[in-house]
This record gives structure tokens, C-alpha cells and sequence, in this order.
């Protein structure tokens, strides 16, 4: 490594953004926009006491948005070289040359707001701080006091991990804009019963502040009685009939609806909720929100890949679709305003939810004569143009408001669009365990197949 | 570690073949023999550098537009430390000399003894191609024939059948360059083409709009697509899957007899049987198979291998991830558990030879156990004959996907189907899930027909967070009875 034309790194990552939209500028495009992000990754897994995998790295990415004459190129390098770079941008000019004019092609224009990075509570000294032994000791604590349950007799391992990341965004339309966050995640994964009667589950904490994380032990508990609740299974006749969904299922579902309500996705015509706007599509339960500014949140950020601030849009409001989430070209594509939902080339959500209402969820179980909670789901089987769902599933059956036994190698079916109407209780228990999150629900009817 | 004598430096790093690589890691052999020095540092039973430049191109078009191309590149080097079970890992992207060591001291951490010396001799490994088939190379085409592709493909689907309402379709390849240097004093070198073209139709009728999905592509050039499959026919079938699926109707429920389709099917036994005969799982003992080895756990008429050498296919290589020249591997003969897939870890531990089944996505992950092209093997019955045999049932024509769990429990994920009435396929049936216990299933294998075929080059396989591209394969199946989740 002697040699002039080593890769060096730039220690000013905010300079070498604005430094190559001025030379694409330069070369020629009309509009550009550079994306950095510098990550340090620090991540262990330890397997019955002992760390089986430890990774430690720092990495970066940059990315590259070129137009010139309403035509688009897109680059990205993660070596941050000056030759490859220049080489990148001077392709990346040259390149937009056969890519299609396309009139919704464009930069943000440069917003008159701006959200303060600091405010919204997204990097936490401590995660930084952390020693590798700290970290390495709270994997094996949390796998140590769940191995210690008698009825678990393999684990997957804890696992337990930080990233710390900077993003620098800048645009030739003036805009630059940086902020750091961090997350640290701590999990157990288990498995109990014999070789061939065996059931898993996990479970995880996952949070921007150290102090927030949960305990070992709570982690330990909840990921213990997860599985063990799972025991001897039975099969069930294949019938209709109400379903709970717990939160982490809740979870996945609202997923689901975001990759409905993406305007990429409508204008792609790729959702059965496009041409939507306005209607009833789904009871007085639905009230579904995105929100990029609350504080300390998983999903929370400044601005969004576009450079536009975030903010707080609510979706749907009491079962009607007030909103499609939108990056600032599919805003054009639909004569909409952006949400400020733009990540990368394309939409992802903020924090998304569905939010609570007020029945505590063991008063849903107790009011429900025959029906299943979904705690599982296994497969993909989710169809965003038209609404389709069928995954394999696991579950609790519950009988006369009670749980009766678990259930395995069933299937639900149904679709979201049915879903969103014959939602007939909401749970209190909203929990930010993940950026895309609902509370606990109940679905009046879903075809459960098993024999 | 073979032939390591006290700790000089290494000598005999290949120089002038080695060229090629300079450009892009600028690491000569001294840095390297530093590094390599470094992660033994603490002792450990084996380290590894592992250098890979990656170069992608993209073009995209939807809208009836070329909305946007891209090109990016990946260069970066991992460095592992295995100590027992235990791995240590670092990896960098930014190969100042600096940076390297530190990647190598973190990997290094994960072992604590007295230093390791390094290599006697380092081989450089020649390898010979015998996974890729490339005469155009993508890499050199230029955009223009790229775009060509793409055109033509949406063209096609666009103009197939007026119910089209929407196409998209993308064309993607990549060329990896991989060198891998280790504490054996192995070092080896690959050089990895890529290549996708894919096109998604969205066919509208009376307010209900279906989607179809086609397209292919593998470890092959540009003449893969006059060759083997056409832009224009991934775009036809494309549209024509969206425009059945408006006819279709939902998926019968419950349990019944099951005929797999060639070729797509496989996927079940990637699920099914592949990822539980990956080694770690085995090792570990959560796989339902860890106690199965020489045990019959399906029919007769069930024999699987896993085989990356195939030519041109998706999950071939001419070297796994950690240097290993792969083999096929059988891993199930006649319903008898017969192999694992392993990696050098695992194949360490459990005392088994090395399969060439160590893989990653890129140099910022360790290899773990991956499946590469999984099949079942042909059997002797005429397609024709398997369908003649079920009154009433259902046929699954195309699937887009799985997922299995360590107790065996699986999932896939039925596109299209057709209900079999008769000993015939009568009326077409979306969106289905099938779901099933692997050694349940394997037991149920009843009739395998003569016609193996594999599916679409175009699928990857997640474990652990890690992408791989793979393909799987499989002749005519009947199951004698699974459940479908449709509805009621």
C-alpha cells in the first residue's frame, strides 16, 4: 500500500457531498444529489455461554442522483476513493444521456423549514460508549436466565448489537442537512421440545438509548414463555372464524397496508388502494399514522432522503383513506404533496401504526366464544395489488374466552381490503417495538385451514 | 493449519498474476502477510482475508419510459478468525493500510493464546472455469444493448393482451471479483459473472388487477438472451400469468392430494429439505434432521442433491466463499439422510469433509452453510400419468416463495394453481399457501416423474440476513396430501 493511488478516506463527509454535487454541477448536470452515511457496526452472538460470533467494522456509502435535461442516473460506491468517485459521478453525467426525459424527474425544491436533528432525541452517547465486555455480558445474561427454564432445550443464541450512523445529504438545489443516531438491540432465540415435537420463538428489545433497552431478564422471560406456550400443538378442522392478531402480527400487517398506501405503489397501480383517495376503506377502528418526528423513535429522522423535513401524516382517519405516503416524484406522478416518506429511489415508512383503542387485550380474548390468536406467521403470501393474504401460521385456540390449546400447520387467509372493515376490537397495548407497529386487534372472520 | 513454520513473513505471494487485483485492493504481498500476521496475533486456529470489488449495473423502465439506470461499485475485505466455534470478524471498505489492520485485530480478539505463524508457502490455486458461461460479457456491452433488453421485454408484455394495464421490467448484472488468502496458505481467485432480466405485467379487469411475474438470467453473458429465453418471451410470460390470474378463484382449504409442476417446485425442496441439511443447524442441534444421518426419513423416490458446479446456473461458482473447490453433494439417496451442506466451520467441528458449501453475500459477512442448486431427482413416471392419478386435488403451476423453520414446519407460497378434477387441471386458482411438516411431506412423496426441470434463474435465498442467489429444481411430484390454505 505504497502507492500514490491508494484509497484514502475523506475525513470531511459533509464537504466531500457538497464537494461532488459542485462537480457534477461542473460537469454538466443540471440537478444533483450526494448521500452519505458513515456506520460502525458492533454485533455478538453468544450460543450456551459461550460468544460463538463477534463482528466489529466500520463502514460507508455513498450515493449519487444525477438529472440533466430531465433524464435520471444513479450511482453508489462503497469505496469512497477520489479516483472511483470521480469516475462514478463523470458516468453517472454521461449515463443520464440514455435514460427516458421524464417530466417528474426533479430535486425537492429546497423546503423553508427545517426540523432540528437534535430535538428528535435520535443519537445516544452511551450506545457509543459502550465496552465490548458490557455488551458480550448482557447476550450471555439474557441466554443464561432463559436456559435456566427447565422446559427449553436449545437456544438459537442472544444476540446483541449497536450501530452508530452518520447521514450527510446534500442537493444542488441548496440543501444540506447531517444527523447521527444510534440502536442497540438485545434478543434471545430458543427452542423447547424434543427433535421432533420442537417449537421457537424469540424475542428482543430494540431502542436508540441504552437505558431504554429492556432487561435480560424481561427479555429472558418474554422469549421463554413465548415458545414454551407452544408445546404440544394440535391440528384443527379447517374452519372461518375470528381472529386476534397480537401486536407483532399486528406489526406485519401494517407493513403490509404501507406497501398499499406507498405512493410508488399506486402509481404503479400496484395496490388495490390505488384511486382510493378519500373512501371508506375500513371501519371507525382504522385510524392509521405516520410519524417522522416522534422523539427518540425507531423510524424517526430529520428528513427524508429528498431532503424534505419530516412530518406527521395521518393515513387513514376513522376507516377513510386521507393519505398516500409519497416521495417527492410519486407526489408529482400523483398530483399529491410529498410526505416526506422518500428513502433512496423509493418510499419507506416512518414510524407507522395503527393506533389504540381502548380494550385491554386479555378483555378481547375473554370476550371471543371460538376463534384463533395468530402469534406466528411463516411464508410470505401477501399480494399488494390485490390485497391477498395467505400465510402459514401458528396459534392459541380460544375456546369460551379461554385459551384451550396451541395450534401449528394451519394457514389463514383473507384480504386486507376485508380485513380493514371487519376489524371488530383494537387493543390498548400500542408498544414501539418496531417502527411499524399496531396494537393488539380482532378480525371478525378469517379462514383458517388445517385438516 | 497445514505446513505453518515460525513466524517470517510470507515469502512467496503470488506476484504478477495477482496484478489484476492490485488495482482494486492495493494490498501487495508484504501488507498482506502483515494483516494475515496480525489476525493470528492472539493465536486461533485459522484466519482469513477475503477481497472483493464489485461492479453492478441497473437500467429500469416503467411508464413506457427508461426511467433510470445505475451503476455502483463494492469494494471492501473481510478478515476471519476461527477459534473453535468461536469467529472473530472485521471487515473494512476503506483499505488504507490502517483500517485493514485494525478489521484484522478485531477479528484476532475472538481467540486468546500465544501467536500463530504464518504459512510455510502459499499456493495460488488456479481454478478451472467450469461455472460460467459467458461469450458476450455483460460488463462490456455497454448500456445501449442493456436497454435494448429491457425494451423489448416490456414491449412484449405490453402488447400481449389489452388487459395490460402496467409493466415494469429491470435488467441487473454484476461482476465480482473475489480473492481469498488464508492461514493454510491458500490463495485463490474468481471472478463471478451476473446477469437478470425481469419483467412484472399488471392486468386489470373489471376493477380486479393480478400481477405476473417472469424472467432469467444466471452466470452467463448477453447471448442468453437470443440463446436460451428471449426479452420478448419473459415479457409474454409475464403477461400471460397476470391474465389467468383475473379468471382465477380462490384456493380451495384443507387437506388434499398435491401435484407440483416441474422446475418452480423446487422450491419446496429448498425449503423443505435443503435449509435443515445445512451443517450449522446440524451442528447445533435445531434442525429436526441433527439426529437423522443414515436414517430414512422420506419415500424411495426421494433423492436430493445440491450441486454448484452446474454450468451457467445462478447458485454456481467455480470456488465457495472460503476457497473450497466445490462438488455436488448428494444429501438425501432414496429417503435416507446422507449428507449436510458444509462450510469449514461447521466440517471442522463435526469432523466432515469440506462440500464447498461456504458462502456470503459480500466481504462484510463470515460464510455460513448455503444451499447453491438443490434438486430432487427424476423419477419414472410420465407427468401425464402422476396427474391421471388424482380424482381431486390441486395442481401448484408457479410459486413465489418459502419459508421453513428448524423444527421442519414449512411454508410456500402458490402464485397460481389450478384444481385437478378428474385426472385433469380444470379451473385456475390464485394466491395459496401450502403448509407442511418436512418429514410428513417427504413420507408422502408418492409418484416423481421422469422430467426434472429447474426453475427461474432469478431466485435468492436469505439466512441470517444474508442474500444468495440460488436455483432449485425438481421433476412432476404428487404428495399424496398437504394442507392449502385458500378459503372458505
Amino acid at each position: 500500500m505504497k502507492d500514490a493511488g491508494r484509497p484514502s478516506a475523506p475525513a470531511d463527509l459533509r464537504a466531500l457531498a457538497e464537494r461532488l454535487v459542485g462537480d457534477a454541477r461542473k460537469l454538466g448536470a443540471d440537478e444533483v444529489e450526494v448521500s452519505v452515511v458513515d456506520g460502525r457496526e458492533f454485533d455478538v452472538d453468544v450460543r450456551r455461554g459461550k460468544i460463538e460470533h463477534l463482528v466489529e467494522a466500520d463502514s460507508r456509502v455513498c450515493g449519487l442522483k444525477v438529472i440533466k435535461d430531465k433524464r435520471t442516473a444513479y450511482a453508489s460506491s462503497s469505496d469512497l476513493a477520489p479516483g472511483t468517485l470521480r469516475g462514478l459521478v463523470r458516468n453517472a453525467v454521461k449515463r443520464a444521456a440514455l435514460a427516458s426525459p421524464d417530466e417528474f424527474a426533479g430535486l425537492a425544491p429546497l423546503a423553508k423549514k427545517r426540523v432540528d436533528a437534535a430535538a428528535l432525541d435520535l443519537f445516544d452517547p452511551a450506545v457509543a460508549e459502550l465496552d465490548p465486555k458490557t455488551k458480550i455480558g448482557l447476550a450471555r445474561e439474557t441466554e443464561r436466565i432463559a436456559l435456566g427454564d427447565k422446559r427449553i432445550t436449545n437456544s438459537y443464541g442472544a444476540n446483541f448489537g449497536t450501530n452508530e450512523l452518520r447521514s450527510v445529504l446534500a442537493n444542488s438545489n441548496g440543501f444540506v442537512g447531517e444527523y447521527e443516531q444510534t440502536y442497540c438491540e438485545l434478543s434471545v432465540g430458543l427452542q423447547a421440545g424434543g427433535t421432533d415435537n420442537r417449537v421457537e420463538d424469540s424475542w428482543f428489545s430494540s431502542k436508540r438509548h441504552f437505558k431504554d433497552l429492556a432487561a435480560p431478564e424481561e427479555i429472558a422471560r418474554m422469549a421463554v414463555e413465548r415458545t414454551v406456550r407452544q408445546l404440544r400443538p394440535r391440528k384443527i378442522k379447517t374452519q372461518n372464524v375470528p381472529v386476534i392478531f397480537e401486536p407483532t402480527q399486528t406489526s406485519w400487517l401494517m407493513g403490509f397496508l404501507f406497501g398499499c398506501v406507498s405512493g410508488t405503489a399506486v402509481y404503479q397501480k400496484a395496490t388495490f388502494l390505488a384511486g382510493r383517495l378519500g373512501q371508506k376503506i375500513g371501519n371507525g377502528f382504522v385510524t392509521v399514522v405516520d410519524d417522522g418526528l416522534m422523539p427518540g423513535g425507531l423510524g424517526t429522522r430529520p428528513f427524508d432522503s429528498d431532503g424534505l423535513p419530516s412530518r406527521r401524516t395521518r393515513v387513514v382517519g376513522k376507516g377513510i383513506l386521507e393519505s398516500y405516503l409519497c416521495n417527492t416524484y410519486a407526489a408529482r406522478k400523483l398530483k399529491l404533496r410529498s410526505t416526506g416518506n422518500a428513502d433512496g429511489s423509493g418510499v419507506s415508512p416512518n414510524n407507522f401504526y395503527l393506533e389504540p383503542g381502548t380494550a385491554a387485550p386479555q378483555d378481547i380474548i375473554a370476550g371471543t366464544k371460538k376463534g384463533l390468536i395468530l402469534i406466528r406467521t411463516l411464508g410470505h403470501g401477501l399480494n399488494s395489488v390485490s390485497g391477498d393474504i395467505s400465510r402459514g401460521a401458528f396459534g392459541l385456540w380460544v375456546e369460551d374466552g379461554e385459551i384451550a390449546y396451541p395450534v401449528s400447520e394451519i394457514t389463514i387467509s383473507g384480504n386486507l381490503g376485508q380485513i380493514l372493515n371487519d376489524i371488530e376490537a383494537v387493543g390498548n397495548d400500542l408498544d414501539f417495538f418496531s417502527p411499524v407497529t399496531g396494537p393488539t386487534i380482532e378480525v371478525a372472520e378469517m379462514t383458517v385451514a388445517g385438516s | 493449519m497445514d505446513g505453518a513454520v515460525s513466524g517470517k513473513p510470507m515469502r512467496s505471494l503470488p506476484q504478477s498474476p495477482a496484478l489484476s487485483y492490485a488495482d482494486h485492493f492495493h494490498l501487495d504481498p508484504t501488507d498482506l502477510s502483515k494483516v494475515l500476521g496480525l489476525a493470528l496475533s492472539s493465536g486461533g486456529d485459522f484466519a482469513e482475508i477475503f477481497m472483493e470489488h464489485r461492479t453492478n449495473d441497473f437500467v429500469n423502465m416503467e411508464e413506457d419510459i427508461i426511467k433510470e439506470t445505475a451503476e455502483s461499485v463494492s469494494l471492501g475485505l473481510g478478515v476471519r478468525v476461527l477459534s473453535g466455534d468461536k469467529t472473530g470478524f472485521g471487515y473494512t471498505n476503506d483499505l488504507a493500510l490502517e483500517k485493514v489492520e485494525k478489521a484484522a485485530l478485531t477479528a484476532s480478539a475472538i481467540a486468546s493464546g500465544k501467536a500463530k505463524a504464518l504459512p510455510a508457502r502459499v499456493r495460488d490455486k488456479r481454478l478451472a472455469n467450469s461455472a460460467y458461461r459467458v461469450s458476450v460479457p455483460a460488463d462490456k456491452a455497454g448500456l445501449r444493448k442493456k436497454i435494448a433488453l429491457v425494451r423489448e421485454a416490456y414491449g412484449a408484455a405490453q402488447k400481449s393482451d389489452a388487459r395490460i394495464v402496467k409493466v415494469k421490467a429491470y435488467f441487473q448484472d454484476s461482476l465480482s471479483n473475489i480473492a481469498i488468502l488464508n492461514s493454510e496458505g491458500l490463495f485463490v481467485r474468481d471472478t463471478r459473472p451476473m446477469v437478470k432480466l425481469v419483467c412484472v405485467a399488471i392486468s386489470e379487469k373489471n376493477g380486479r388487477r393480478e400481477l405476473g411475474f417472469w424472467g432469467g438470467g444466471g452466470r452467463v453473458g448477453l447471448e442468453y438472451f437470443q440463446e436460451v429465453l428471449t426479452p420478448r418471451a419473459i415479457g409474454e410470460q409475464a403477461a400471460h400469468e397476470a391474465v389467468i390470474l383475473l379468471e382465477a378463484g380462490d384456493a380451495p382449504a384443507g387437506e388434499m392430494p398435491i401435484v407440483l409442476s416441474p422446475g418452480h417446485s423446487g422450491v419446496l425442496i429448498h425449503e423443505a429439505v435443503g435449509h435443515l441439511l445445512e451443517a450449522d443447524f446440524n451442528r447445533k442441534k435445531t434442525s429436526i434432521f441433527w439426529n437423522k444421518m443414515g436414517k430414512k426419513v422420506g419415500s424411495d423416490l426421494v433423492t436430493i442433491y445440491d450441486d454448484p458446479t452446474i454450468p451457467s446456473f445462478r447458485g454456481s461458482y467455480n470456488v465457495d466463499d472460503e476457497g473450497t473447490v466445490p462438488r455436488r453433494t448428494l444429501l438425501i439417496e432414496k429417503g435416507v439422510v446422507r449428507g449436510l451442506l458444509q462450510d469449514r466451520l461447521s466440517a471442522g467441528l463435526m469432523g466432515r469433509p469440506l462440500t464447498g458449501h461456504g458462502r456470503r453475500q459480500d466481504y462484510s459477512n463470515a460464510p455460513i452453510p448455503r444451499m447453491a442448486n438443490t434438486y430432487i431427482d427424476r423419477g419414472e413416471y410420465a407427468p401425464e400419468e402422476i396427474l391421471g392419478s388424482v380424482r381431486k386435488g390441486f395442481y401448484v403451476a408457479s410459486l413465489s416463495g418459502g419459508q421453513v423453520e428448524d423444527s421442519g414446519k414449512f411454508t410456500f407460497s402458490v402464485s397460481l394453481g389450478y384444481l385437478i378434477e378428474g385426472g385433469r387441471l380444470t379451473a385456475p386458482v390464485k394466491q395459496a399457501t401450502l403448509i407442511g411438516t418436512n418429514i410428513d411431506i417427504l413420507k408422502r412423496i408418492e409418484m416423481a416423474g421422469s422430467d426434472l426441470e429447474f426453475g427461474l434463474q432469478t431466485g435468492t435465498c436469505s439466512k441470517d440476513g444474508q442474500d444468495v442467489p440460488v436455483a432449485d429444481g425438481c421433476p412432476t411430484l404428487k404428495i399424496s396430501k398437504m394442507t392449502v390454505g385458500g378459503r372458505t
